[in-house]
């Protein structure tokens, strides 16, 4: 009984350790999906730039993630140019190819949400805009973005909760995230359910408090029951 | 009227314009100077509307130009397609000399009456904010929305919210105020209380477009009235004309229909 508790306990601690790494990982990508995303919205307008956003949304969001992950990190591996170019030393971690994987295909998604959030913003909102003289710069700041931010705030949440739980497959290519973590102390101690309840657990504690930071920017920007 | 200057507050010339091979409009012209009231009527798809998003150019001509207090607006034909904007910069310079009140109030959703109130005047002509959020007030009082400042467009009723979006167009003290049906998304007992106040603007010398459903308003407040019809003046001139004995027989039957 003690040595369960003793088991649980370092078993625990491991995983806690491994906190960073999953947080990081899903920061980074996020940060890095969201830039990104916000530049295919733009490359969206313009013609030329528009079919190059194109194609690459309907690759990255039709293509498994875990392809994805091992496609960057055992893929471009054989590659000559990364090999034994100058960034080798990036894409030989593991962690930083998993950073490469997620950031690319989730902005594809985020492109859309995006893009599906300006087209709903409503045609007179720009019109009063255009009617009293802003230029674009002013238009995009004051009326375009608060509006999208808010329009898209809650399909946004949704893929950042999707992120957290996708930042599990970085432990396929050795990443020690919480996941690979629970899986190295499962091939030690042959224990899966207790484990994974534990991993299931920390992932539970990161979406549940992102959820909740998320209703809080919304309640935030809204203030008033039923407005935009 | 007031005495008329010799550059016109607003000219437009030959203005035509189709959406998808239909013509919507076939050539209008016309003048407004300093502190006349314009009452734009017609039926619906008259294309009366159209013309008024022409003068700011939310719609762009197919051909003909526009120029408010003597500039012309910056436009180019190159054959096909509409107009192409030459000067984005003269542009917006000169939609900021004119405001727009339009018939679904279009009140930034997200920004309280005050700043919608603001927005302009602050983020186009470069008045500093305390200036303009004086004189927000002023205004919001005027339409008597004083208590209002702080909610937003969402809590506010149809006409409350029109009253706000003549507040806002007025903010820049514009030389040219397009209202594009301005009570037609109202309930009938909230069109009076907007009219009143187009009523007090007209009284104060305001140079106005108005295009409206409302024949007793533009009977008694306009100084112009023009009928358009299939996307032309059919006919113009003071009210009392108009609605006189001896006025156009299809403005009559326009008017009286049946």
């Amino acid at each position: 009984m003690s040595g369960d508790l003793a088991f649980l306990a370092d078993t625990t601690l491991a995983i806690a350790r491994a906190v960073p790494v999953t947080v990081g990982l899903f920061a980074a990508s996020a940060v890095g999906a969201t830039l990104l995303g916000g530049l295919l919205v733009m490359a969206q307008t313009r013609r030329g730039t528009r079919e190059c956003a194109r194609l690459w949304i309907f690759v990255f969001r039709g293509t498994p993630l875990l392809l994805q992950i091992f496609m960057v990190y055992y893929g471009l591996a054989a590659l000559g140019p990364i090999r034994h170019g100058p960034l080798w030393a990036a894409f030989r971690e593991p962690l930083f190819c998993a950073f490469v994987a997620m950031t690319c295909c989730c902005s594809a998604y985020i492109a859309e949400v995006c893009r599906a959030a300006l087209a709903a913003i409503p045609a007179g909102q720009i019109e009063a805009a255009l009617a009293s003289g802003m230029g674009r710069w002013t238009r995009l700041r004051l009326i375009v973005l608060p509006q999208l931010v808010r329009l898209a705030l809650p399909a946004y949440g949704n893929e950042l909760v999707m992120m957290i739980k996708s930042t599990a497959l970085a432990s396929t290519i050795t990443v020690m995230d919480v996941t690979g973590v629970a899986g190295q102390v499962i091939a030690h101690s042959y224990r899966t359910l207790d484990v994974f309840c534990l991993a299931a657990a920390v992932y539970l504690g990161l979406t549940g408090a992102l959820t909740a930071a998320l209703r809080y920017v919304e309640r935030r920007l809204n203030p008033v029951e039923g407005t935009r | 009227m007031t005495a008329q200057s010799s550059e016109p507050v607003l000219r437009a010339r030959g203005i035509t314009k189709s959406f998808g091979g239909q013509a919507v409009l076939k050539g209008i012209d016309l003048d407004a100077h300093r502190g006349d009231v314009v009452a734009i009527l017609g039926g619906s798809g008259s294309g009366k509307s159209t013309f008024l998003r022409c003068l700011n150019l939310l719609e762009m001509p197919d051909a003909g130009t526009i120029a408010i207090g003597g500039t012309a607006a910056p436009l180019r034909y190159d054959g096909k397609g509409g107009a192409r904007v030459t000067d984005a910069r003269a542009l917006n310079a000169l939609r900021a000399r004119t405001a727009m009140v339009f018939q679904n109030f279009n009140l930034w959703a997200h920004m309280t009456v005050i700043d919608n109130v603001i927005a302009a005047p602050v983020h186009v002509h470069g008045v500093p904010r305390a200036a303009a959020i004086d004189r927000a007030h002023a205004l919001l009082d005027k339409v008597g929305m004083a208590g209002f400042a702080g909610h937003w467009p969402r809590q506010l009723s149809g006409g409350q919210q029109q009253r706000v979006a003549i507040a806002r167009a007025l903010a820049t003290d514009p030389d040219l105020m397009l209202f594009d049906e301005p009570t037609s998304a109202l309930d009938p007992e909230r069109v009076r209380e907007v009219l009143d106040l187009i009523r007090a603007l007209a009284d104060e010398g305001r140079t106005m477009l108005i295009v409206t459903h409302e024949m007793a308003f533009a009977r008694d407040v306009s100084g112009q009235v023009v009928h358009v019809r299939d996307g032309a003046i059919e006919s113009m001139g003071p009210p009392e004309a108009m609605f006189g004995p001896d006025a156009s027989p299809v403005f009559r039957a326009f008017l009286s229909p049946g």
